[in-house]
């Protein structure tokens, strides 16, 4: 392939230890530097290189197969192991996309949000964060990735309570959030450790085979089972454990809730394919009947569920919170039905949501960076005030609900299908009712903004302001990628089709 | 009036020093016994702390300027991270100690021994840090009481 | 934990469950306890049993460690953490002690259940201790040349690891660098949109937080009419 000559070889070699290393160690200078535009600047270039270098493991992967990097020059299990696979490949460069995304779109809203002389600090969490989610994606070794979720987390946490300065109940939104996501990361770790007990390796590969040979193994392993299934439910916000998010997502400076929505709890999802998958094996009795009745059910209950609430918010980030725990429903209920299409769809459906919430979320915070608006009542004559924010809104707001020819219509499409090849009829009736659900919230806020007049204060109608350049091109740019994949998936179907068939084998 | 900590004083005088040489002993013994950066790290950040406690927070401050704190934290993940990088400068993957020298085992010493002190750094830097920004807070500033009133 | 390995001497046990018992009583204590003072020192307390429970265990490193930080350091951090906020802790009502409590009973139930198929406690055959453990005694003599196999692995072979927990530190300093500052003045700053304020429903500010937040405190968060106000307030 010509596109893969384009990058040196070095980079192809040692690019998953890049990939991490050079955002860690830019943290570290940036925390320090006395200047927030060079560190706005080194954050902007750090990102920009990290996801060329994930793009171009991405294109190697689908070239050469499966590249091993073995740290310190250990090979596994001695040592810690990169891995990149078709199932963690796009995740990376969406992280990475994701990331170069919000740091332009933060150049503006920093000075909005931000205390100065703390800026360069808040990038520095910020690439940490980035790098913890990253790093807990790249590598093979199940007790490296506990170590990259505390990076990521305890970067989130600080930056979430960096909200306070707009919002102090961001305080408490962070405080929940911490003590949630410590007590998933301790069942994480509960897990491994019993895992480590049952197979004695902390290599994911490794453990997958160990695992096999015993045929889904003791007491021991459905445990470990069992604990690592609620330590990633409590950081994807699977239903019943997504109490932290609403808040969390609400209060925490703009920048960080859109990079939050369409990373974290990806990554957290990603981490619950590779284990359900790729660790531990549907074909095990106890992982099959989880699948079955755990994760759908509870994935169909969190999207009836959470799209109601979602209906009854008046904060608008609020209402978008709790459309994204309906969201990782769909996403839980691709991985339950555990076919490769449905896995596929719950794969697609993962990329195209972080895609739509980062729109939404881009142009709900440059609606607050212009009008200091929250409040989904605010929106009123919003689509006169900034147009080409709304535009943003609209579309993207479309893609949730799931119009066609928009991203968010492919993946519903290609989950239904999948479910209904697997004989689940009920539940592609229970996706139309959440996408009907997900009509009435967006819809109100569209019916204000563009049917309702721009409020008069003391006498005088706002006047139209729309949102700086720096927010707008990279709202715009989602909003393309959404209609780019709902138009023509190609590249990211067959990223979802490869993820899937790699966990599953076969193709459907 | 006399100081009523008199004592205290003057134990910890002598005592800190001490407490910081035992640090750099679990430091640079960590091959061959118990310890580590990690440990030596904490216990060179306690005396630190033992000093706040007993001769003040100003004090410790013109002692151990936070400027140096905030740098030391930076110090130890570039030491550390830096060791990685070299390593793949000259070669090996990340963190491959042996290339360091001829003798991958020698490599492998120098590389510890690098890396153990950018967690000594980071560690210690970072407890005094915490230290400071929870020690140099008054009680009853509003701002404190708004926090507690959300959290 | 149990009772297979032949190595324990009958003292051993002993040992081992006093201090086991002697956790379980200072865990029990420090949730009955409404002193936040002598909930941080017997969270000291809990911390130095454990570090000798360690000891005990063979786990020396751990132990070190648990001692330096938990009964050291931690206990000062929590003191200072303490004079900010309150002395004692509010009672918590009943009911919202029930859910964790059945939290923790499911979490200790399913570890009970895997009990019976653990390997027995420092058992050669365990898998832990057969596969890479056994490797690591063996090719750190040979690779590494340190007696202390425990810093050759977690230096070298899995040094990254160990670069990942320096990060997590680093990533705490920074935390409280953002939030509290160095010298106690990270002041309460008011961000501000660079625009209009628009926002005119202060009437609806009681009803906003649904479900469970409700009983958080409203009304200083609302930006106040016509608060128009310069971008960079640098």
């Amino acid at each position: 392939m010509t596109m893969l000559d384009i990058f040196p070889n070095w980079l192809l070699a040692h690019g998953p230890a890049f990939l991490m290393a050079l955002p860690l160690l830019l943290a570290a200078i940036t925390a320090i530097l006395p200047n927030e535009k060079i560190a706005w600047f080194s954050s902007f270039a750090v990102t920009l290189i990290c996801t060329v270098t994930a793009f171009a493991l991405a294109l190697n992967n689908i070239q050469n197969g499966v590249s091993v990097y073995p740290l310190g020059g250990w090979d596994p299990p001695h040592g810690i192991a990169l891995v990149i696979d078709a199932l963690n490949a796009p995740i990376l460069v969406l992280i990475a996309f994701m990331a170069v995304i919000t740091i332009i779109y933060a150049l503006p809203a920093t000075i909005a949000e931000v205390e100065p002389k703390k800026r360069a600090p808040f990038y520095a969490a910020f690439l940490l964060c980035m790098a913890g989610l990253l790093g807990m994606v790249v590598t093979g070794d199940a007790f490296n990735v506990f170590v990259f979720l505390e990076v990521s987390s305890i970067a989130t946490y600080t930056l979430v309570a960096m909200g306070a300065s707009r919002d102090r109940r961001a305080l408490r939104a962070a405080y929940n959030y911490l003590i949630l996501g410590s007590i998933g990361a301790t069942f994480f770790v509960i897990g491994i450790g019993f895992l480590y007990m049952e197979t004695g390796t902390l290599n994911m590969a490794g453990m997958a085979r160990i695992l096999h040979d015993l045929e889904g193994g003791s007491r021991v392993a459905k445990v470990a089972f069992g604990f690592i299934i609620v330590g990633l439910g409590l950081k994807l916000a699977m239903f019943p454990l997504h109490m932290w998010l609403p808040g969390a997502y609400a209060y925490s400076p703009t920048p960080v809730t859109t990079f939050l929505s369409s990373t974290a709890t990806k990554a957290a999802l990603y981490l619950l394919l590779r284990f359900i998958f790729f660790v531990f094996d549907p074909d095990f009795e106890y992982v099959a009947s989880v699948l079955t009745y755990v994760l759908v059910t509870l994935g169909v209950v969190g999207m009836l569920f959470a799209s109601m609430q979602a209906i009854f918010q008046i904060d608008a980030r609020r209402m978008l919170a709790f459309s994204s725990i309906a969201q990782v429903g769909y996403m839980l209920l691709g991985i339950g039905i555990a076919t490769t299409a449905s896995v596929a769809a719950g794969y697609l459906h993962l990329i195209n949501h972080a895609i739509i919430k980062g729109g939404l979320f881009l142009a709900l915070g440059a609606m607050w960076y212009r009008f200091g608006i929250t409040r989904i009542s605010d929106f009123k004559g919003m689509a006169k005030m900034m147009p080409w924010t709304m535009g943003a809104f609209t579309i993207s707001g479309f893609s949730l609900i799931g119009v066609p020819f928009t991203a968010g219509f492919v993946s519903k499409y290609q989950l239904a299908t999948a479910a209904a090849g697997a004989g689940w009829w009920w539940a592609v009736g229970v996706i139309v009712v959440t996408s009907i659900l997900a009509i009435f919230y967006i819809g109100q806020a569209l019916l204000l903004a563009y049917f309702q007049d721009p409020p008069k204060i003391e006498g005088r109608t706002v006047a139209k302001n729309e949102a700086p350049l720096a927010m707008l091109v990279p709202m715009w740019m989602l909003v393309f990628a959404s209609i780019v994949i709902g138009m023509r998936g190609g590249v990211i179907v067959d990223a979802s089709w490869r993820a899937a068939i790699f966990l599953l084998g076969g193709g459907q | 009036m006399r100081d009523p900590h008199i004592l205290l004083r003057v134990v910890s005088k002598f005592l800190i020093p001490l407490i910081a040489l035992f640090a750099f002993y679990v430091q640079f013994h960590g091959d061959y016994g118990p310890g580590g950066g990690f440990q030596a790290g904490v216990i060179l950040a306690a005396s630190v702390i033992l000093y706040g406690l007993v001769f003040g927070i100003a004090a410790t401050k013109t002692a151990f300027p936070p400027s140096w704190i905030r740098i030391g934290m930076t110090l130890g993940v570039l030491l550390y991270g830096g060791t990685g990088v070299l390593s793949f400068l000259l070669g090996g993957e990340f963190l491959n100690y042996s290339v360091f020298s001829h003798n991958p085992s020698h490599g492998q010493h120098y590389g510890i021994l690098a890396v153990e002190l950018g967690v000594l750094c980071t560690v210690a830097s970072v407890m005094v840090a915490i230290f400071y920004a929870f020690g140099s807070r008054q009680p009853g500033v509003p701002n404190i009481e708004n926090a507690n009133e959300d959290g | 934990m149990v009772f297979a390995s032949t190595s324990h001497a009958l003292p051993v046990y002993i040992l081992d469950y006093g201090l086991l018992a002697i956790l379980v009583i200072v865990a029990f204590a420090i949730i009955r306890v409404r002193s936040l003072f002598a909930i941080v020192m017997l969270q000291g307390v809990y911390s130095l049993v454990c570090a000798a429970w360690f000891v005990s265990l063979d786990a020396v490193d751990v132990a070190f460690t648990e001692a330096a930080v938990g009964a050291g350091v931690s206990t000062v951090l929590m003191l200072s953490a303490m004079l900010l906020a309150d002395c004692r802790s509010a009672p918590v009502p009943i009911s919202r002690q029930i859910g964790p409590l059945v939290i923790v009973i499911i979490a200790g139930m399913a570890m009970l259940y895997a009990v019976g198929d653990m390997p027995a406690y420092g058992s050669a055959t365990s898998p832990a201790n057969s596969y890479v453990g056994m490797d690591y005694l063996e090719r750190t003599a040979k690779e590494i040349h340190i007696p202390n196999v425990v810093t050759a692995v977690l230096a070298s072979y899995r040094g990254y690891d160990t670069f990942g927990e320096t990060v997590v530190i680093f990533a705490a300093g920074l935390g409280v660098l953002l939030l509290l500052g160095l010298n106690g003045n990270a002041g309460r700053w008011e961000a501000c949109p660079n625009g209009q304020c628009v926002s005119d429903s202060d009437s609806v500010a009681s009803i906003e937080q649904s479900g469970s937040l409700a009983s958080s405190r409203e009304g200083e968060t609302k930006p106040s009419k016509l608060k128009t106000k310069g971008a960079d307030d640098a």
